[in-house]
């Protein structure tokens, strides 16, 4: 018995989305139970079926959670006074003749 | 479906269409149909909680339902051209009145058996809905074009079971063995012809005779039943695969006393109060 993970996309061009996963003897039933499970409703128009094995499973803090600031490198990183700043200087350039 | 659905005019158009003899052919076609797909769907939802493992069991399920389904729509097709309402024929006859082949006599026995008895029961009826899809009746081609798109699915599951039961060491093997070399006679009973059957080919209602569809799925069996070295009791007589079992007398009568409790079974609700609206 195997562990494989179901992602399914729920209409043409849409993101495959996981889904859940289910045990099978092999890959065939699988697919078999993964049509079951996640497409029998018509709710997918396709799925993909991964034996959770063939999954690089990457949860090291040391790489995904640097103990270190490093808030600089966020999107949203920008500080109160910052935004302030920003603001103004937006101001005066609609202000400009 | 607690009310007769009213009969669609492209059914009744067709059905009036059809001679006397025709008609009557038809309707026992039909009705051999929705028998088939009716108790093979009730033998197979017993094992509904006590499948080998918890997906098989909602797949399984799954294709009981599906082929509960399909019976639900081919009585329909038969009260639009026979008249009468689904459920009165689906439940309110007598266990020797129904028209089911011999295959779907026998009990569920093991998941062996079981998965045996799909393999030949589903095998057998995608020929059977080959020669249909393109019949002059056109509701039932209409019908049987979207069974067949469910019947794919179903195929490939009972194929993959058989084939990992074959190669699964000695007792699976031997129980498919087993199961197989006792089932393949009633299996003969799925599409042996029915008395109409050569009216129906000429109406146009069959495409082909009854032994062209035979013909089909046996040599579509060949290749797999030879190379997983499965019981396959036929010679090759010239093209034709000849059986060297005797066929059954009687393809679709004297059900056994099996069938008999299961039809107390799936009957058990609606006779508590056959007058009952649901």
């Amino acid at each position: 018995m195997e562990i494989y993970e179901v992602f399914r996309q729920e209409r043409e061009g849409a993101p495959m989305q996981h889904s859940g996963n289910l045990l099978a003897p092999d890959p065939e039933l699988a697919s078999h139970y993964a049509r079951e499970f996640y497409g029998r409703r018509q709710e997918s128009v396709r799925l993909w079926i991964v034996p959770r094995a063939a999954i690089r499973d990457l949860d090291d803090p040391d790489l995904l959670q640097p103990p270190l600031d490093r808030s600089f490198k966020k999107p949203v990183g920008y500080s109160a006074d910052i935004k302030r700043k920003l603001a103004a200087a937006r101001t005066r350039l609609q202000e400009q003749p | 479906m607690s009310a007769p659905a009213p009969a669609s005019a492209t059914a009744t158009a067709a059905a009036g269409a059809l001679d006397e003899a025709t008609r009557r052919a038809l309707a026992d076609l039909l009705l051999a149909m929705a028998d088939d797909e009716f108790v093979i769907g009730f033998w197979d939802s017993e094992w509904t909680g006590i499948a080998p493992l918890l997906e098989e069991d909602v797949a399984f399920s799954s294709l009981a339902q599906d082929e509960i389904g399909h019976a639900q729509a081919l009585y329909q097709l038969l009260a639009e051209l026979d008249g009468g309402d689904p459920d009165g024929i689906a439940f309110g006859r007598g266990p020797q009145e129904y028209r089911h082949a011999r295959l779907l006599d026998h009990p569920r026995t093991d998941w062996a058996f079981s998965i045996a008895r799909r393999f030949l029961y589903d095998t057998a009826d995608a020929a059977r809905l080959d020669q249909l899809a393109a019949s002059s009746y056109a509701p039932l081609a209409g019908l049987v074009a979207k069974m067949r798109r469910e019947e794919t699915y179903h195929l490939l599951h009972s194929a993959a079971w058989v084939e990992r039961l074959a190669l699964g060491g000695h007792e699976p093997r031997r129980r498919l063995e087993e199961a197989l070399e006792r089932l393949w006679p009633d299996a003969l009973c799925v599409l042996a012809p029915l008395e109409g059957s050569e009216r129906l080919v000429e109406a146009g209602v069959l495409a082909e005779p009854p032994h062209g569809a035979e013909q089909r799925w046996l040599g579509s069996l060949a290749p797999l039943m030879e190379r997983l070295e499965l019981p396959f009791p036929f010679r090759r007589a010239g093209q034709r695969l000849e059986p060297t079992i005797t066929r059954p007398a009687s393809p679709r009568g004297e059900h056994s006393a099996s069938f008999e409790w299961l039809w107390g079974e799936f009957t058990s609700v609606q006779r508590s109060d056959p007058e009952a609206s649901w």
